[in-house]
């Protein structure tokens, strides 16, 4: 095997962008085990953390460019390389909704209290942790059969998130929410949010692995 | 868009005495495109592209099976008229070779061999070709020095406005540009951009960044076979064949 400094920068790089995407997913992990059981001690560890996110970042956009810069890469190397710079945004905007989160947990301080059933709640807590696993995991080189399904696994969190904004805005609507759930329901609204937009990035990570592995540009789309 | 085929080779064999240089090569060149032949050295792109212009029939014991189609014709066939023919389809080298004549004379030679005598068509047919080379300005004041006091850029150049004199369809380009240095590398490869508006380039590289740049179609070739033929946007993001990507990516042997 020739070129075996590229090579191995190469894999140090995938390497990166795979600690990255661990880091990442175990703050995402964590910041919803926070909301379940109103740790705000480790809300506060997560939004900490953001920081070891960021320099990732950093340091994978410099590893990036240097390989473009001086080892001219192509054909799967030069896709591996456009889909770990683009990728780490992705991560590194999940990062940002996590923080977001972890506020809305730390200022709230006590347990959620909603108006409606916590069933779709849950369930759309565990489709989006799922994706973030399932989408750092095929770029890792996991079977990459399970990125063609993000589209419609997201589908189907879109439908759950706009399914439970109805309940709560008829919830209060309706006057079921007295004085101090109000709050709580405007947390909720917001949480769903990020935790809706963290599914599109884990989205377009999957769009970006399947381009990466067979070199199809209409996944860029 | 034009998908008109400029030359279409069927099925090549070349052997040069037992050796089997190119195996059942079929290949379609677009005409007003340029195309990229790369391989590693003994792949037999450089011997493919003399074959367009039947280069390879001066060398010992080579025997040639196939086609290679050009307007209409087989021009493997013994009854080809290859001088005629190398007027239509030129070739220039790695490196430059112009005659040790004037600049004037070197361009105006084609020409007068094929017949132009006046002054003044001679003079229309240099100062036409030398634009269309991009050396006109460098050279218009010193028509009459040799053409060896040029650099090798310029000398690359003349050796091109050489053959355009002889107003042909095709050029082929054999590693024009490895013997240069990259400002002159890149004022060939501008040339090549605009020539192939009015004709069909052919190009043998080493440089794969050279051939990533000004060619429309890549054609792979190794151990004498061609591997792939594809749109070169393709060739470099994405190969189909395992031999492809490991070449391209450096990762070969």
């Amino acid at each position: 095997m020739a070129r075996n400094r590229y090579v191995r920068k190469l894999k140090e790089l995938r390497q990166n962008v795979v600690d990255m995407g661990v880091l990442t997913r175990r703050s995402v992990e964590d910041v919803l085990t926070a909301l379940e059981t109103s740790d705000t001690a480790l809300a506060e560890r997560v939004i900490a953390n953001d920081d070891e996110i960021d320099k990732f970042d950093r340091k994978i956009e410099s590893q990036c460019m240097t390989l473009l810069a001086l080892e001219q890469p192509m054909a799967k190397d030069l896709r591996v390389i456009a889909t770990s710079l683009k990728m780490i945004t992705d991560l590194e905007r999940i990062g940002d909704f996590v923080v977001d989160i972890a506020e809305e947990v730390v200022a709230m301080g006590k347990p959620i209290r909603i108006p409606v059933s916590a069933t779709k709640f849950d369930e759309l807590v565990a489709d989006v942790k799922s994706m973030v696993a399932d989408s750092i995991e095929t770029y890792a080189g996991g079977d990459i059969q399970k990125a063609r399904s993000f589209e419609a696994r997201d589908d189907r969190i879109d439908f759950l998130y706009k399914n439970i904004v109805e309940n709560m805005v008829n919830a209060l609507a309706q006057g079921k929410c007295s004085t101090e759930t109000v709050s709580d329901v405007a947390s909720l609204l917001y949480i769903i949010r990020y935790l809706e937009r963290i599914a599109d990035h884990a989205v377009n990570i999957g769009n970006r692995v399947c381009y990466m592995e067979e070199g199809d540009r209409r996944y860029l789309k | 868009m034009n998908n008109a085929i400029e030359i279409s080779v069927k099925d090549l064999d070349l052997w040069f005495g037992k050796f089997q240089a190119l195996k059942k090569i079929s290949i379609d060149i677009p005409k007003n495109k340029v195309t990229a032949l790369i391989g590693p050295s003994g792949c037999g792109k450089s011997t493919f592209i003399k074959t367009l212009d039947r280069m390879n029939d001066l060398v010992d014991n080579v025997k040639i099976t196939g086609e290679v189609v050009y307007q209409g014709r087989n021009i493997l066939d013994s009854d080809t008229d290859v001088v005629e023919l190398r007027k239509q389809i030129g070739m220039v080298f790695q490196k430059p070779n112009p005659f040790p004549k004037s600049i004037f004379d070197n361009v105006a030679y084609g020409p007068r061999v094929h017949g132009v005598r006046k002054k003044a068509n001679l003079n229309e047919v240099v100062e036409r070709s030398l634009k269309a080379a991009a050396l006109w300005e460098e050279v218009k004041d010193r028509l009459n020095e040799s053409a060896l006091r040029l650099s090798g850029g310029q000398q690359q150049r003349l050796c091109i406005a050489r053959l355009l004199a002889v107003e042909p369809e095709v050029l082929l380009m054999d590693e024009p540009a490895s013997a240069l240095d990259p400002i002159a590398t890149s004022k060939i490869e501008d040339l090549i951009y605009e020539l192939k508006k009015d004709y069909t380039i052919v190009i043998v590289t080493h440089n794969m960044q050279q051939a990533a740049r000004v060619s429309s179609n890549t054609a792979f070739f190794y151990l004498g076979e061609l591997v792939e033929f594809a749109s070169t946007i393709d060739l470099f993001e994405r190969p189909r064949d395992k031999r492809t990507e490991d070449y391209v990516t450096g990762k070969f042997g």
